[in-house]
């Protein structure tokens, strides 16, 4: 078999262009999406039922359906109804952040559970409110503990960036996949892709023990 | 000075307080006893709100904390907890623990509240530890960090709840002491436990609970001397 470095030279300025937007659109949704999914968590968390109803539906609609669906929806359908166009970036970056943000309420729900009861209690029992408890006793010790899941929300988010390339934002992926076109060859294109979603998800890895540690020791 | 009346609490359809009468005047210290699931510690957390009153009232230097209107934060400033558990906040220094209250609560700023916590710390003899986390420190010194915590808001009156259950046994003579020198500075104090010793020594007065009620309520040397009904003696047959 012979393995034809020259198209993928070819290809690397357009992939690198591609890179740089699979992340830029990953930190964009990771970010919104972290946020937002913080929001949903203390939704969800409410006491009265009927408050918490929409946030619990909204986790399961968006962990419920296949995040190729949300894409499609939220390109051809969801931005063209509130702007009259659309655009694949910003209807990507909103569709990952919006997924990502159901994943993240859960995850950040589980982390303020796992907290002992006790904790909230003594906070309570000194006089504060249950903001200032939540803000200066539970988070702190809960966000430590949510460092893990979080990681691998961030990673699965990364790679999912590239069904992206389906509404032709031109991402990673949607570089693979002109090469291929352009060629006719399987391996050069998606290897390269793959090689490079690696390095980037490794590289997200790294960091992610770095804060752990950092966290840990403190 | 604390008054309860009539009080009751129920989880579901599980009744644990019946109806339990108390009153604790200023300076004095109130020993809770009884066997486990008697409703004692339930007791001890209705008086400062921690688990919701289902009947009756408490009433904590004159107000009513089952009032809607009563600010329950403001009233729980005034009173101390320590739990068996010590519940300590593991993410911070034993400084920063007993600081943390009175900064956010009382607006108290930081170089002040630093000071007051030492004092504190030196008061249950754990100066040298100011600058440790809680993980570091044994059963024993946990629990006399908390103690120094809940001292920090300058409550008025201060909750034991079985301070020393949790403690290997060589710890609880120096929680015991710390809790000896407070009942003679006058702090108003009510401690369920289990260590009789304390409550003969340092009890005003002893109540004991079994099934969700008071069965028996006297000074220390009475009851444990002389107790009338057959609750008590069954009791106390078991534990002295």
């Amino acid at each position: 078999m012979d393995f034809r470095w020259d198209i993928i030279v070819e290809y690397s300025p357009l992939l690198l262009k591609g890179t740089l937007l699979t992340i830029g659109f990953s930190l964009a949704s990771i970010l919104i999406g972290t946020i937002l999914g913080l929001f949903i968590g203390l939704g969800k968390m409410l006491r009265n039922k009927w408050y918490a109803l929409p946030f619990k539906w909204y986790i399961n609609f968006f962990r419920g359906t296949p995040l190729m669906v949300q894409i499609l929806l939220i390109h051809f359908a969801v931005v063209p109804a509130f702007i009259g166009t659309t655009n694949a970036i910003a209807a990507a970056i909103l569709a990952l952040s919006l997924n990502s943000a159901a994943y993240v309420a859960e995850i950040f729900r589980a982390g303020i559970q796992s907290i002992d009861r006790g904790q909230m209690e003594a906070a309570r029992s000194l006089g504060m409110t249950h903001v200032q408890a939540m803000r200066y006793v539970i988070l702190p010790q809960a966000l430590k503990r949510m460092i893990p899941p979080l990681g691998n929300e961030f990673i699965v988010l990364v790679k999912d960036s590239s069904l992206a390339a389906l509404i032709a934002a031109p991402e990673l992926m949607y570089w693979g996949r002109a090469m291929q076109g352009q060629y006719m060859r399987p391996w050069e294109p998606y290897l390269s892709a793959a090689v490079i979603y690696l390095v980037l998800t490794l590289s997200l890895n790294y960091l992610l023990n770095y804060f752990e540690k950092r966290w840990a020791t403190e | 000075m604390i008054q309860v009346k009539n009080l009751k609490k129920s989880f579901g359809s599980n009744e644990v307080l019946k109806d339990i009468n108390v009153t604790v005047k200023p300076k004095e210290v109130v020993v809770v006893i009884g066997p486990s699931g008697s409703g004692k510690s339930t007791f001890l957390r209705c008086i400062n709100m921690l688990e919701t009153i289902t009947g009756g009232s408490v009433l904590i230097e004159g107000v009513d904390i089952t009032d809607k209107k009563t600010d329950i934060n403001k009233i729980r400033t005034e009173v101390g907890m320590v739990f068996q558990q010590f519940n300590l906040f593991p993410h911070k220094k034993v400084i920063e623990n007993i600081m943390l209250a009175p900064m956010k609560v009382r607006n108290i700023p930081a170089e002040e509240a630093r000071k007051k916590g030492l004092e504190l710390l030196r008061k249950v003899g754990l100066e040298d530890k100011a600058d440790a986390y809680p993980d570091s420190l044994s059963g024993g010194q946990k629990q006399r960090v908390a103690i120094a915590r809940a001292l920090a808001m300058e409550p008025n009156i201060m909750l034991f709840d079985e301070p020393t259950s949790a403690l290997d046994p060589e710890m609880v003579g120096e929680v015991l002491e710390v809790m000896k020198e407070l009942a003679k500075e006058g702090m108003t104090m009510v401690v369920v436990t289990h260590e009789m010793g304390f409550a003969k020594e340092v009890g005003d007065r002893v109540i004991f609970m079994d099934g969700g009620l008071i069965v028996e309520e006297k000074v220390p040397s009475e009851l444990f001397d002389n107790p009338q009904e057959e609750r008590t003696k069954a009791f106390l047959s078991k534990v002295l």
